[in-house]
């Protein structure tokens, strides 16, 4: 079957992507396990998705109703993909809570959210493909080689689907969902070295800011004043570093 | 994997760390062998679907090329891929574009009709009132059994559209009704693995549009 236009990238229907889930399997185990722990302790998933809703109406249904009978319902929602994603997530996205975005890495909204993760107290998983994000732009980067966005957005149904039935398979192992060990090598919320903090206000020499244990109020004083929106590391109660300073 | 020589010093601790990395491996492992699985099917597929991918897709570009549109529509992941289909035609990253529209995307229509009648006329209502001789009507399913996609294909080839279906498992009503005239199926029983060899099924489909497309541009 000779199809494809002149203009499309070259591989097609015999390019079958057999190898691009080639060193990702292990990535995929993670994120899964993580995901299962996060519903295990109640959390809720949010899926976002703003070049192509569609994705994540399908990994919100996946989780909501599985296709296969017996499987629990599992809180999972997709973001509508005209709103603001982090001004959405900022307010409705809880600690304990997941976000999985299907996004490219030129995704300026998804890229903004995931960096907030760890502030939000949120597990981060970005799936794409084509050229990667920055290393540590999510907690789960789960990335595909391929450049051809037909190709890609099948492989795409594939990795979310896996996810999914690992997820589940994870839920037969109820002994190492509540497990506290971290998966990754570092672990910042185990770390003493300053929690992540978003800025939400600023009042004087203080500032409210969203971690990942809520809304705090914190001392500004020794940064330069921080605008809404940036990042910190905060420190006994005090802001140590703007990670979003010019 | 053999154990540590010094698991016999803090055995529970070892025993905790070991079983979920076995539990990763189990999980990477599976991942693999699913991923290559459903790799084997989408190839198995598009070479077994490709003259009824070539016959519906000059059909098609038959229908645009006279000024037709498409409704697309599916129930759950299905009207995903649905949304997907409506949007590659409409929004191609190459190619010419043609128009398409999903009948699962309006929550006010969609909730309107199944709240005042029932949920099995949510796509045929709409087809009554969008569709036009010439139009074409594309309805994904893995079962191939949904009752409101049955009913869409019904009024849509009373009303002189072209019916396409993705359908899975052995083809199931819409593979032996006379209202699909071209049901594309994937020889698959888990709907996971029919739904991914479906977007590459409706990958083709829309390639094999575009070739058509071009080739009655150029004539």
């Amino acid at each position: 079957m000779t199809v494809l236009p002149e203009t499309a990238p070259a591989s097609g229907p015999g390019d079958s992507g057999a190898d691009a889930i080639a060193g990702l399997t292990s990535d995929l185990a993670r994120a899964s396990l993580a995901l299962a722990r996060r519903f295990f302790a109640g959390g809720t998933m949010w899926c976002a998705s703003p070049a192509w809703p569609f994705h994540s109406h399908h990994v919100a249904v996946e989780f909501v109703h599985p296709v296969i009978m017996g499987k629990r319902a599992l809180p999972a929602v997709a973001v509508p993909a005209d709103e603001d994603l982090v001004a959405t997530l900022r307010t409705t996205a809880r600690t304990g809570d997941m976000v999985v975005a299907v996004a490219g890495a030129d995704d300026a909204a998804v890229a903004a959210a995931m960096r907030r993760g760890d502030a939000w107290g949120v597990e981060t998983v970005w799936i794409g493909a084509g050229p990667r994000p920055a290393p540590g732009a999510a907690k789960h980067v789960l990335w595909l080689p391929t450049d051809d966005p037909l190709q890609a957005s099948e492989q795409f149904v594939r990795m979310y689907h896996l996810l999914w039935e690992l997820t589940h398979v994870c839920f037969e192992h109820q002994g190492l969902l509540s497990a506290d060990d971290c998966l990754d090598d570092v672990c910042i919320t185990c770390s003493d070295e300053g929690r992540p903090a978003e800025v939400l206000s600023i009042d004087g020499d203080e500032a409210v800011v969203r971690t990942a244990e809520g809304r705090e109020r914190i001392d500004t004083s020794i940064i330069d004043t921080p605008r809404p929106g940036d990042l910190l590391l905060v420190h006994a109660g005090s802001a140590i570093t703007n990670l979003d300073a010019a | 994997m053999s154990p540590e020589a010094s698991d016999f010093l803090y055995p529970f601790i070892e025993r905790g760390e070991s079983d979920a990395g076995s539990l990763l491996v189990d999980l990477a492992e599976s991942a693999q062998g699913k991923w290559e699985q459903s790799a084997r099917l989408r190839v198995d597929t598009l070479a077994a679907l490709a003259p009824q991918l070539a016959a519906a897709g000059s059909a098609m570009a038959e229908r645009f090329a006279a000024g037709g549109q498409l409704f697309a529509f599916g129930n759950g992941g299905s009207s995903t891929d649905a949304d997907a289909f409506a949007r590659l035609c409409t929004r191609p990253p190459w190619g010419e574009p043609v128009p398409a529209r999903s009948l699962a995307f309006d929550q006010a229509v969609l909730t309107a009709i199944a709240n005042d009648v029932g949920f099995e006329i949510v796509f045929s209502r709409q087809l009554i009132a969008y569709g036009r001789p010439g139009d074409i009507a594309i309805g994904f399913s893995t079962s191939g059994n949904s009752d409101n996609l049955m009913a869409a294909f019904g009024e849509a080839t009373r009303r002189g559209m072209l019916t396409v279906g993705l359908a899975g498992y052995d083809g199931g009503r819409m593979g032996a009704s006379d209202d699909v005239a071209h049901c594309l199926t994937v020889r698959s029983d888990s709907v996971h693995r029919i739904q991914e060899a479906q977007a590459a099924v409706a990958h083709a489909l829309w390639d094999a549009l575009q070739t058509q497309l071009r080739q009655k541009g150029a004539a």
